[in-house]
């Protein structure tokens, strides 16, 4: 396969969840875009960055997520406070039909960003990548208790944060 | 209701990427050079000189496998090292031999007093 045919195929496979996932960790749609840009660059530049790779998609969050990071901290460091943004929820998630869902799901983006980024990034994974701890821990590079942990506090506060609306829904 | 919770949560679909952005990153991609390896990084400002010099070693490396057998050469070496030691010891003999007849000789007789200033001649002669 021709490394641009490589390329698509990498797109088609993985850009939704690391548009999500990244989405999620910014909360701002042109950051997101610039670290999926530089993402597929960093590895059309670079071909044999995913030979032997057995995980693509672990890979590619892997990745994603350290150009992330290290966007929030420029911008940060900049003129950003990046805790504010995510608190001021971003459009993470699809438009539905249904008003209580959509009510919903706006209630959760917002108690997503107001958890701190590494817990933000460990719930997503869990919940919507459904990877285990052990493939989170290696995507984030931290210990598997460690992200055990950040998952069951940010699900704690999230409960807590939506438990009336929930229970009003169901 | 913690397990209901958490399935309610997943249900939620997170937006899809706009379509757009396929084409715009695409491209952006794929008009980025392929980064060369290093070594070639680093080798390429002057392959010519880098040739040169890998020709130099060759010749170098060649001539060391097709020169004689160094035992040969090693034998060689010690019988003049042998010569050598036996000079050196030759010669410290000689040394030996030259300083103790140094010490051996007898002391030389005292030089002669140094001729008093004229002044103190003409003293002596007066007073005498």
């Amino acid at each position: 396969m021709s490394s641009a045919a490589n390329l698509e195929r990498l797109y088609d496979e993985h850009a939704q969840a690391l548009f999500a996932f990244v989405l999620n960790l910014l909360r701002q749609e042109a950051d997101t875009r610039d670290v999926l840009q530089e993402l597929f660059v960093k590895v059309a530049r670079n071909p044999p960055l995913l030979q032997g790779v057995k995980d693509e998609r672990g890979f590619l969050l892997r990745l994603a997520h350290n150009l992330a990071i290290d966007l929030m901290r420029r911008r940060a460091a900049r003129d950003r406070n990046y805790e504010q943004l995510a608190a001021d929820n971003g459009a993470l998630f699809a438009a539905t039909d249904d008003p209580d869902e959509e009510v919903f799901a706006g209630r959760l983006a917002e108690a997503l960003g107001e958890l701190p980024p590494e817990q933000r990034a460990v719930v997503h994974l869990k919940l919507w990548e459904r990877l285990t701890f052990e493939q989170i821990a290696a995507t984030l590079d931290i210990s598997p208790n460690t992200a055990a942990s950040r998952y069951r506090y940010a699900i704690d506060k999230l409960r807590a944060r939506l438990r009336l609306l929930y229970d009003e829904i169901k | 209701m913690n397990f209901d919770f958490e399935e309610y949560l997943r249900r939620q679909s997170i937006r899809p990427v706009p379509a757009q952005w396929r084409g715009e990153i695409l491209r952006a991609a794929r008009a980025q050079p392929v980064a060369s390896p290093w070594w070639r990084e680093w080798l390429w400002p002057s392959p010519r000189a880098w040739a040169g010099l890998a020709a130099a070693w060759g010749v170098i490396l060649l001539l060391t496998v097709t020169a004689p057998d160094e035992r040969a050469a090693g034998g060689r070496g010690a019988t003049s090292a042998r010569q050598a030691f036996a000079m050196l010891q030759e010669e410290t003999e000689i040394i030996a031999q030259l300083s103790v007849s140094e010490e051996s000789r007898p002391a030389p007789p005292p030089q002669p007093a140094a001729p008093q200033p004229r002044s103190s001649r003409r003293l002596r002669q007066s007073v005498g």
